[in-house]
């Protein structure tokens, strides 16, 4: 096994050298560039461009620029007034010693707009799957033990209803709702905050947390809980009519005992799988949620970079994203070995 | 327990760990504090004006990316030397008073065409942690922007030869030539002037610490800025105007979804919402609650860009356009649009027609007659240029002499995709309308960082890769010599060189903008209206109407007042919060 973990660790290395190579090169070969994504004020004089180009690193050549981001330049002479002549010593420490470069747009330091949007993201896609998984467990169980009841052909529709929804849609309809139209019976204001993550300048409580989760994990879950409850429903409905089930119930366990401990245990394995790999959306966040409900996160801040071609954050947060999806997905297959003996590598 | 149940609950209880882990990690981590600041306002919420806007400022520096938030920000904290309000003039604000020839602030020296700008500074003004505002600060300011290497460029900073200080308050700052915006180079919309104890020009210009963790010396101080979330200013007690501001405090929040912003602003959660669009200030005009602050002329105005070149080509004379080189043709497409239908269809009537580059005061003297919406009239100068109505209803080149016979007259509308449905509806109506008439418009949208990218980033406009572009421009602040100069000199029409992408030449004009370039406003206007009345022969360019430069603001607001010269926040000290 240990083996196995090492050369999947080397591989993953391999491909994300690879996959940086195609992202850098896909990022900066797309028709259009910075200079034009200064807001509405695209207006920079001849004479400015080749600085300002210098001072983004933009003036080398793409493989220059890729080695630049990967090694950094703290090592060559860099040009930074863009008049052709090198005049000094370059800073950048490059992605490899952990320097992801600077935004162009706010000139920040990119780790710095990432992790400042991480935590929100993490915060709110975990209290999602959370909410999704908590809700669609149950609901997996009972529509598999009742196939065909009314339950069953309800949720049913539902969910395919939940998986058709655009979660842009819903949330603005959840918030004419809970925001607009339904008044707090206490305060007279509305049931709902329409976004943000907390009531700015309001002291620290559960209950506004809550309230500001309320709309965007309802939002964000619905797709999640019919995809999970579907699945579920159909792993579990495999299960049920395995022989072990039979010989369970046979040596005369309680039924409640067949399901959750014969049952479930084992149709719970698949669905454990297909949650590591769903792991990535805890970082990469979702986009119109973030959008509609004003959730500072990493959907949001990929959105922007890419309408505004900022390459550095651009390029961080798809290694990122790759990164994730690698390791889930070593994970999913780890997690898979861990969970059902049959399985091993070798 | 089984060795298999206790797995799963583990990954269970990682989960749960990561849903409640999370939690304080939120906004504490993401808070950025004002350096020597004290701690975020706690229970100050119903105090507070809040302002909503669907992205972070950039920075608090407007040169950086101008995104117009960033300006926002910049003016609730920071002073420029003048500043421009709505009507277009020119006020002091860190300065005692306005430089001119008559108060022998300004002087000219005729025989060298240089000019000399000599301020006094207000002695009144300290920065927030209690130093004075002097004119060391303008000149670090100066020097930071000018640097070759750190620095950027703004309008009339290559004008500058140096700036000299006087005594502590006074200075002179020394022009290669006469620069008539030379009021507001360090103040305006975009430039305010920048602390040199606490700014570190090692950073330099674009990327010092102090544009994202201001010190103030305006109306308000920057107390929390939490990244993708809200802004939290206080009021700046030591603000040199007594009495003033006069709201405590203001959040900017972020909120991206415009139909959530209109929301908020409706339910009184928010109390400004920046920058209304035509479909906003419809729908609120009825909304006993709101008021929709309008100016009396926008700044942006939709037009149609016309590249005189062939495709591809950057050189109208090699290879000039086969359809638009006869100006025939362009006068036609000009008659063929109905104005005053696209602005009431598609802009709610808030769009008022333009047809001229000098329609906002002070330089909206020239009064050039308005062109009549006569497609019978563009079918005759059709006809008449050599473009024949073909048996498909196209017209087709039957000697017209700029494309060999035969041709369709068929082009590409460009626009960008970013502006939304208005300008993508615009674009429909127009191509309709010129259908027509015979011309075939095929519709395409691109992003507007394809479209107006430098040439070695395959832009489009630069690399003359357009036949005609369709979207809305206009100049900031009072003065229209610098954006026509960028539009119509004949050196701007080169790649990344101005905005000439149109390439149009005509034999005169550069002196003619050259001649604007004085003080003399006589002058100037007579210049301006020359420079209309051939603009307006030629159609380099095809004005249609101006959108709304508007902000909407809850009835518990006092004081707001949109300015097309600057941005909402140009007069924040002079605010008011009903309790």
């Amino acid at each position: 096994m240990t083996q196995y973990v090492v050369r999947r660790l080397i591989q993953a290395v391999g491909m994300m050298m690879l996959l940086s190579i195609v992202f850098f090169g896909l990022v900066n070969l797309a028709p259009g560039g910075p200079l034009a994504g200064y807001g509405r004020a695209r207006r920079i004089p001849a004479a400015q461009i080749p600085r300002i180009r210098a001072q983004l690193g933009l003036d080398k050549p793409i493989l220059v620029q890729y080695v630049v981001w990967l090694l950094g330049n703290d090592w060559m002479q860099v040009d930074a007034d863009g008049d052709g002549v090198a005049d000094g010593q370059g800073t950048r420490r490059g992605i490899l010693r952990g320097d992801l470069g600077y935004s162009f747009r706010t000139r920040k330091p990119v780790l710095e707009e990432i992790w400042s949007r991480l935590p929100n993201t993490l915060y709110l896609m975990s209290a999602t799957l959370f909410v999704a998984l908590a809700l669609a467990i149950p609901i997996g169980v009972i529509s598999a033990l009742r196939q065909y009841s009314k339950f069953d052909i309800t949720v049913t529709t539902l969910a395919f209803a939940g998986q058709s929804l655009p979660d842009f849609w819903l949330g603005l309809i959840l918030i004419i709702v809970f925001y607009v139209w339904l008044p707090n019976p206490f305060t007279g204001g509305p049931l709902l905050p329409s976004g943000g993550i907390y009531t700015i300048g309001a002291p620290f409580s559960i209950s506004d947390r809550l309230a500001h989760l309320a709309m965007p994990v309802a939002a964000g879950a619905l797709g999640w809980l019919a995809w999970y409850s579907r699945f579920l429903r159909s792993s579990m409905l495999d299960v049920i009519h395995q022989d072990y089930l039979r010989t369970a119930r046979a040596k005369g366990l309680p039924e409640y005992l067949v399901v959750f401990r014969h049952g479930l245990r084992n149709a719970l394995i698949p669905l454990v799988t297909l949650l590591a790999l769903d792991l990535p959306y805890l970082v990469s966040g979702a986009v119109f949620i973030e959008m509609i409900f004003a959730w500072p996160g990493m959907g949001l801040l990929y959105y922007q970079a890419a309408l505004q071609r900022d390459y550095p954050i651009l390029m961080a947060m798809l290694v990122v994203g790759a990164g994730f999806i690698i390791a889930s997905n070593l994970l999913a297959d780890l997690v898979y070995a861990l969970l059902d003996p049959r399985i091993h590598y070798s | 327990m089984s060795k298999d149940s206790v797995k799963v609950l583990a990954i269970s209880a990682v989960l749960l760990v990561a849903v409640l882990g999370c939690q304080p990690v939120g906004p504490a981590a993401t808070a950025t504090k004002t350096a020597g600041e004290s701690q975020p306002p706690q229970g100050a919420a119903p105090k507070s004006l809040v302002i909503v806007i669907p992205e972070d400022p950039p920075s608090f520096n407007a040169v950086v990316a101008d995104s117009g938030y960033d300006a926002l920000a910049m003016h609730l904290t920071m002073l420029g030397l003048a500043a421009i309000d709505p009507a277009g003039e020119v006020y002091p604000v860190l300065a005692a008073d306005l430089p001119t020839v008559d108060n022998g602030g300004v002087v000219i020296h005729e025989d060298e065409g240089t000019m000399d700008v000599t301020w006094r500074m207000r002695t009144d003004v300290t920065w927030a942690d209690g130093t004075p505002v002097t004119a060391d600060d303008v000149l670090f300011t100066y020097e930071a922007i000018a640097d070759p290497e750190t620095g950027a460029w703004i309008p009339g900073i290559d004008l500058v030869t140096g700036v000299d200080k006087i005594d502590d308050h006074s200075f002179v700052v020394h022009f290669s030539s006469v620069y008539p915006s030379h009021l507001t180079l360090f103040g305006g919309r975009q430039v305010v002037i920048w602390p040199k104890h606490y700014c570190d020009p090692e950073q330099g210009f674009l990327n010092w610490d102090c544009a994202r963790e201001p010190l103030s010396n305006g109306p308000f101080i920057l107390k929390e800025w939490m990244t993708g979330d809200h802004l939290t200013f206080e009021r700046n007690p030591g603000y040199f105007v007594p009495g003033k501001p006069q709201v405590e405090s203001i959040v900017i929040k972020i909120v991206p979804d415009a139909t959530v912003r209109e929301t908020m602003l409706r339910q009184g959660d928010a109390d400004i919402l920046m920058w209304a669009t035509e479909q906003v200030a419809s729908n609120l005009k009825d909304d006993g609650s709101v008021r929709v602050s309008v100016s009396p002329t926008g700044r942006w105005v939709m037009r149609l860009f016309i590249n005189l070149a062939a495709k591809g080509s950057t050189d109208p004379v090699a290879d000039p356009n086969p359809l638009f080189s006869d100006v025939r043709v362009r006068q036609a497409i000009r008659g063929a649009i109905d104005v005053d239908m696209i602005a009431e269809s598609v802009w709610y009537g808030y769009a008022n027609p333009v047809w001229t580059e000098f329609f906002r005061p002070p330089y909206d003297t020239c009064k050039m007659e308005r062109p009549a919406f006569d497609p019978e009239g563009a079918k005759a100068l059709l006809d008449e240029a050599g473009w024949i109505i073909g048996v498909d209803g196209i017209r087709e080149c039957k000697g017209c002499g700029t494309a060999a016979d035969g041709t369709k007259f068929q082009f590409e509308l460009l626009t960008y995709s970013e502006y939304g449905e208005p300008l993508i509806l615009t674009q429909q109506l127009i191509a309709e309308m010129l259908k027509n008439v015979g011309i075939q418009a095929d519709l395409s949208q691109v992003q507007g960082t394809v479209m107006w990218a430098d040439s070695a980033s395959q832009g489009l406009e630069q690399n003359g890769n357009f036949e005609i572009d369709l979207y809305d421009d206009g100049y900031a602040g009072n003065d229209p010599t610098d954006f026509i100069w960028q539009y119509y000199y004949s050196e701007s029409a080169q790649p990344d060189y101005g905005w000439n992408f149109g390439r149009w030449f005509y034999p005169g004009f550069d002196d003619l903008i050259d001649s604007a370039y004085t003080l003399d406003e006589t002058e100037r206007t007579a210049a301006f209206c020359e420079m209309a009345k051939i603009l307006d022969a030629e159609l380099p360019q095809i004005l249609l109407f101006s959108t709304i430069n508007a902000d909407a603001y809850g009835s518990r607001v006092g004081g707001v007042e949109a300015n097309v010269n600057s941005v909402v926040s140009w007069n924040a000290a002079d605010w008011t919060l009903a309790k």
